[in-house]
Order: structure tokens, then C-alpha cells, then sequence
């Protein structure tokens, strides 16, 4: 299949995109699933999931990749020199056992790259990423995009003795590879990467952080929502809630609020074995001194303590501290990811931002976005990284 | 403890003095209470209870993250007790003490010798001598001690390599017409029943079969259900390796509830004793339950080391009002399997 330009802008920087589909073409098809994923969706998928994979592929939300990227689409190029990026081959991505939407996630944003691709899931993985990509091919109208992911895309479960595993190695020219430290590195050992790039997003934790200037029923809802969706399993998930000079008076009436307010936003009964272990969890809290309190139906545990104590590992805890800035910044974990805030404009502008600079964050997002995923991920241009890039002189 | 003593001088099935067992329970709550810090921080706050219903528990899934210790004088702490963890998870663990361990030793052999048929014998334990020997003790060896009591003496009859010696259990059906044989339930399958026709001599085979052997045995079914091997199928296998009148005799019983066994009667119910009690509780609200199925509490104020006396389970069970038609009183009830496990999606590792 030969390749189509497709030219865009940002300031002086001229790219051409050869790709075999055009960008429209692709973001018209995923935009076109969207009608049918509003009136089916496959068992495996919570309602929550199904729900942000939908506004995953809207329209504009797409474009923006492109956007973010390499500026607006033109039309003509003009005179002067440009860069010309093609897909770089063979992508193969790497997913843990049980992990979470970011299969689908990442299927979906790296079909916007052209680039062949194959995804490898854990053996007792429920594989939403075959599960999505299953639904695609069947709903998709006959067009580019599924006639691309009849053809460039392979989604396969392999065990980790699988002689597979280092043919997929070998042969990808881009490795991005979800997991922890260790399957990383033993992913990385079955062959040195030199042709391609290699990536690596490993374990990572997140935390929000709350000015009570900024904090309204809004706040509380979407941190509620943004913590219930993985617990402490997702690594863009909030661990722990930090009051940004606030006191334990103010993280007790955040909690309180919270908990009145959860049978309405979580009506639904939770599996029976969270409900044990939420139990379990609250007892484990209050053995290290949190003040821990079960929420209606058992499905998760709201904890408030001073901000030194030891965390309690526990899916579905969420605890609340209050810290001053400076001891928020000094106390986060080595393997920080996302900083979900609610804060006013200018105190995250003046105040935050300077002292996160220099921190190991990754992202600082509002609440509502922390599990976006995007072409930019753990501080690394993974998406652009899809790309080999060629330079032409006019 | 002398109203202890009198929970634990009655035999385990006659009538209950449920009065007598709240104001044990509530005395030991209170030991661990002043005693124990950390479950003191849990139930912070809690005054004695007017019935069983109220009293304190722990989840049993805190003792596979941490490990409770009571100090208060007179207690003297030994080894500790530690699950199988045959799932792969975390083992629980628990701090055994002197005085406990003597009640909790004779709590197990008066529940298990109601079941037996069965005179003071030889028993085999499938288990492994040097487990003896560890700084924590297995779960299967401590049931296997509970047994020690009503046997003329004990033997250890795995190898290293967890396969049967032969020449030890011949020794011992050579020596008495009953054999006891305790062990889990999976290592019964993989090496009595599996390995008895493959690798015992022919004359082995022929005595045990005309020996009159109870079989004592505890642990998951869950294994055993991937062969499709059911109770029934299970016993069967094993009756027909032994003589007539041989009794096979599954009990429930936790670590965190060492020393109260819970064996399955003719009429497939557990009974609880006089000096313990069974709740069923809405995992979603912790509403005590009768005839639903719910999460199964276990209570027994035998344990003063450490505050495992009342401890909510990962199981599910139920109760069956009514009397029991085997003629053991009080309340009897089923076990249902463990709790069905469901994961959160997420890449984190927590």
C-alpha cells in the first residue's frame, strides 16, 4: 500500500504525514463507531469505561493528537524546507494482566500513526483490548480503518514462555511496554532494541490535590468518580487526597460530604469481595491510626489522617491529609504519574506549577482528566516516537 | 478463667449457656482491648456487648498483612501459626501463647473425638517431620496435633519430596487393627488415593485394606472440583482403599480460629460447640443473617495471645435453623466456598 501525504503546520515547522490512511479518513470511521457503541456494549466493559472510551473518540479529541503534534492541516505546503515522517513499522505494545483501559486506549490512538501493530496481553488478562478491537472490525462500516485493523493489527495473548515473546522483540520496531520494573526489563532482555525505540511505563501512583477555594459539589463528584473507576489499582487513579494548607478539620468535612453524597453517586451494589475487603481495609487503617470509615455498601473506604502516616495499600482506600505545599511536594512518591488539582487558576499557575517543576510528575491535570491518556504519556512522546522521520530541502 | 473452664469442662454439644459465653466473650475482649494496641485503635471506643451480634471482630484478611500480639501478664508467647496459602496468596498468621495453646489443644480433641469412631490408635499424619521443626507452625500440623490426644502414638509419613513412605505407614497397620491418618485434602488425593495403587507394595495395599482407618482431612475443594472430583467421589476413593466401618471426617477450621475445628456431620452440617459461635453476616451491611447466605464469623474466647477470637471470615456460609437430625445441639451450619474473587482493572501494583 503506498503511502498518502497529508501536511500540516505548527509555526515555521512544515510536516508531511505519509501515511496509508489520511487522518480524516481514520477519525471519520472511529468517529462513525460511536453512534453504535451509544446502543451496544460488550459485557466486559463497565458502563464508566464504555462511556470514556465514546468520548475517546469523538471527533475533535482525535484531531488533537494530530494538533498537539504538528500544528494545523494545510493544504499546501509553500516553498522551503520540511520534514517528512512515515511509520516507523512494526509497534509492538505490551500489556499486564488485568490492566485497564489503556489497551483499547493505546490501540486506538496508535491506528492514528499507520503503523502495523501488535498488542500482546497476560494470559489472565480479561483482554479488553481484543475485546474493543473484536467489536470494531464487526461494527465498523467497510472503509480505510477497518479494512486497516483487518489487516495491520494483531491482538494476541501470550504466555511469559511464550517463544513468541522474543520474535515480537525482535521484530517490532517501536516497543512500548506496560508493566511493572521487572517485565520491562525481562521484555527489554529478549533483545536489545537497535533499530527501533523502546518505552517503558512502569508502576506509577498518583495523588489529587485539593485548594478548599476551589472545592464545590463538582469537585467532590468528579474526584469521587475518578477514584472509584480503578481504586488504588490504576496507576492514574488518586491514592491519596492532599488538602493543600488545609487541616484535618477540613480533610474530616471533605470526607463527610463525600460520604453523605455516595449512595447517590454509586447506587449500584459493588462485588460482594469488595465489600470484605473494603471491611478488611478500614480495620487495616485504623490498626496504623487513619480514621477510616466504610462507605454505604462496603465499596470502598474513606480514611483521615495526618499526612506522615504510613499508607495502607488497599484497592479501594482513599485517604484524605492536609499538607502544606511544600511538604506535599517533598512527600510525593519517587514514582509519581499524575497530579489530578482543583485549585484556582492562579495559585496552580503561581504556586504549584514552580514547585512541581522540579518534581518527578509526569502529569498535572484537573481532577476530571487525570486517567486521559494521551500521545504524550509518563513525560515520554511515545506517539511522535511512531514516526522516522526524513529531511527534505525544497 | 475459671468460667472458661467451665465452657470447656462441658461436652461440646449439650445444651449451650449462651449467658456464660457472651461474658467469656466479653472478657477477653476487654484482655485484648488493654492489651493489644492496634485492635484497640480498631474498635475504639467499645464497651461490652449485650449480645454475640456485638461483639468485636477482626477481618481474617488482616492476619495475612500483619501480626497482632497481646501483652498482658501471665501470657508467654511461643511460635506462630501460619495458613497454607495454597492459592497463592499471602499466609495468615497468628501468635500462639502457653495457656491458649493448652485450652485450644483441648477444645479440638473434644470436637474431634465426638466425630470418630474410632479407639486410641496409630496416627499418620501426611505431612512432613521437619514442619515440626520450624519457627512457625503449619496449619496441617497443628491439626494433626489436635489428633495427637487420641492416638496411641504419631507418625510423619511424607517424604521431602511430599511422596508417601510406605515402610512407615506398613509399620504402623502392622501394629493395631485402626489406623487415624489426618492430612489435607489435596496432598489425600495426590498421595494416598493417586499414589497407593502405583507405588504401594501389593501386601501394603492388602493390609491397610483390612484395617478399620479414619480419615481426617481439611482444605480446599477447589483443586479437586478442576478434576471433578466431588465429597462423594472423594470418600469413596478413599473408603476403598481401607477396611469396613473406616470413616472419612472433613473439618473446617481457620489459623485465626485455632483450636475450634468445625467436622461435617452425618447430615452434612458443621455444629458449633459450647465454648464458640458462628455468625452469617450481609457482607454489604454486616447484618447478622439466618437461613441467607452471607459472610461466616467465627467466635471463640479460647485465645489470649492475640486477638483472634472473633474474626470475620473470607467465607461464605449459612445457617440452618432447626435441629440437627444427627442429635447435636446448638447451631449448625454450611460452608459455601470462599468469597468469589473480583479484581479492579489497573496497571498499578497495589
Amino acid at each position: 500500500m503506498s503511502n498518502r501525504l497529508c501536511w500540516f503546520r505548527s509555526g515555521d515547522t512544515v510536516s508531511a504525514l505519509a501515511l496509508p490512511i489520511l487522518p480524516n479518513d481514520v477519525i471519520a470511521d472511529w468517529d462513525s463507531l460511536r453512534k453504535t457503541m451509544l446502543r451496544k456494549r460488550p459485557p466486559d466493559f463497565e458502563r464508566d469505561e464504555w462511556a470514556y472510551l465514546v468520548t475517546f473518540l469523538d471527533r475533535e479529541h482525535l484531531e488533537s493528537v494530530f494538533h498537539s503534534e504538528f500544528g494545523d492541516l494545510i493544504q499546501t505546503p509553500g516553498m522551503g524546507a520540511f520534514r517528512l515522517l512515515r511509520p516507523r513499522g512494526l509497534v509492538g505494545i505490551w500489556l499486564p494482566n488485568n490492566v485497564s483501559l489503556l489497551g483499547p486506549l493505546a490501540l486506538i490512538i496508535l491506528t492514528l500513526t499507520g503503523c502495523q501493530l501488535w498488542l500482546k496481553s497476560g494470559s489472565e488478562a480479561t483482554n479488553l483490548a481484543r475485546i474493543f478491537l473484536d467489536f470494531a472490525r464487526e461494527h465498523l462500516r467497510a472503509g480505510p480503518l477497518k479494512h486497516y485493523l483487518d489487516t495491520m493489527v494483531a491482538v494476541e495473548t501470550l504466555d511469559r514462555d511464550d517463544a513468541r515473546l522474543k520474535e515480537m522483540a525482535v521484530r517490532c520496531n517501536v516497543r512500548i511496554v506496560f508493566g511493572s520494573d521487572a517485565a520491562a526489563e525481562a521484555i527489554h532482555g529478549l533483545a536489545p532494541p537497535h533499530r527501533g525505540v523502546a518505552f517503558s511505563f512502569l508502576d506509577r501512583q498518583s495523588e489529587a490535590w485539593l485548594d478548599l477555594r476551589a472545592f464545590d459539589e463538582g469537585v467532590m463528584e468528579t474526584l469521587a468518580k475518578v477514584f472509584v473507576i480503578y481504586g488504588q489499582a490504576g496507576c492514574t487513579s488518586p491514592r491519596r487526597v492532599v488538602v493543600i494548607n488545609g487541616t484535618i478539620a477540613d480533610a474530616t468535612e471533605i470526607r463527610r460530604r463525600l460520604l453523605e453524597a455516595w449512595p447517590r453517586l454509586f447506587p449500584k451494589a459493588s462485588p460482594m469481595h469488595f465489600a470484605s475487603t473494603s471491611v478488611m481495609t478500614r480495620q487495616w487503617a485504623a490498626t496504623g491510626g487513619w480514621d477510616a470509615a466504610l462507605t454505604p455498601g462496603h465499596n470502598a473506604v474513606l480514611a483521615v489522617g495526618p499526612y506522615d502516616l504510613a499508607p495502607i495499600p488497599s484497592p479501594m482506600m482513599l485517604s484524605f491529609s492536609p499538607a502544606t505545599l511544600a511538604k506535599a511536594v517533598s512527600g510525593l512518591p519517587s514514582n509519581i504519574q499524575t497530579i489530578g488539582y482543583a485549585a484556582p487558576h492562579g495559585i496552580m499557575m503561581d504556586e504549584w506549577l514552580p514547585a512541581l517543576s522540579a518534581t518527578a510528575a509526569k502529569r498535572l491535570v484537573p481532577l476530571g482528566q487525570m486517567h486521559h491518556f494521551g500521545p504524550v504519556w509518563d513525560g515520554q512522546p511515545y506517539w511522535r516516537q511512531c514516526f522516522e522521520e526524513m529531511e527534505v530541502a525544497g | 478463667m475459671s468460667e472458661l473452664s467451665a465452657l470447656l469442662g462441658k461436652s461440646p454439644y449439650e445444651e449451650r449457656d449462651d449467658r456464660l459465653f457472651l461474658g467469656e466473650m466479653n472478657r477477653v475482649t476487654l484482655h485484648h482491648l488493654k492489651g493489644c494496641p492496634e485492635y484497640a485503635r480498631v474498635w475504639e471506643g467499645w464497651r461490652n456487648a449485650e449480645s454475640v451480634a456485638d461483639l468485636p471482630f477482626l477481618h481474617a484478611g488482616l492476619f495475612k498483612r500483619m501480626l497482632f500480639k497481646t501483652v498482658s501478664a501471665g501470657i508467654e508467647h511461643g511460635r506462630f501459626l501460619q495458613s497454607s496459602s495454597t492459592s497463592g496468596s499471602q499466609p495468615s498468621q497468628v501468635l500462639l501463647d502457653r495457656r491458649s495453646s493448652e485450652w485450644q489443644s483441648q477444645s479440638s480433641t473434644a470436637i474431634l473425638k465426638d466425630f470418630l469412631s474410632i479407639a486410641s490408635c496409630p496416627l499418620l499424619v501426611m505431612d512432613n517431620p521437619k514442619n515440626l521443626r520450624q519457627r512457625h507452625l503449619s496449619a496441617r500440623t497443628a491439626a494433626a496435633l489436635a489428633l495427637r490426644p487420641l492416638a496411641t502414638d504419631m507418625r510423619f509419613v511424607l517424604n521431602a519430596s511430599d511422596s508417601i513412605r510406605w515402610d512407615i505407614v506398613d509399620e504402623a497397620a502392622r501394629s493395631a487393627d485402626s489406623l487415624l491418618v489426618c492430612g489435607f485434602t489435596w496432598a489425600f488425593w495426590t498421595t494416598w488415593v493417586t499414589e497407593l495403587a502405583r507405588t504401594a507394595p501389593a501386601d501394603v495395599r492388602a493390609r491397610l485394606a483390612s484395617k478399620h482407618i479414619a480419615f481426617v482431612h481439611s482444605g480446599g475443594w477447589k483443586k479437586l472440583a478442576a478434576l471433578q472430583v466431588d465429597r462423594k467421589a472423594f470418600d469413596s476413593a478413599l473408603l476403598e482403599t481401607s477396611g469396613p466401618g473406616s470413616q472419612v471426617l472433613d473439618f473446617y477450621g481457620l489459623v485465626e480460629q485455632n483450636g475450634v475445628v468445625y467436622p461435617l456431620c452425618d447430615f452434612d452440617f458443621r455444629h458449633v460447640p459450647v465454648w464458640a459461635d458462628v455468625l452469617v453476616r450481609d457482607p454489604f451491611t454486616l447484618t447478622p443473617l439466618v437461613g441467607e447466605v452471607g459472610q461466616l464469623q467465627l467466635l471463640n474466647p479460647l485465645p489470649l495471645g492475640a486477638p483472634y477470637h472473633s474474626v470475620l471470615t473470607e467465607d461464605l456460609g449459612r445457617i440452618e435453623p432447626g435441629a440437627c437430625s444427627c442429635g447435636r445441639s446448638g447451631t449448625r451450619f454450611e460452608v459455601l466456598g470462599r468469597i468469589p474473587k473480583a479484581e479492579l482493572r489497573g496497571c498499578a501494583n497495589v
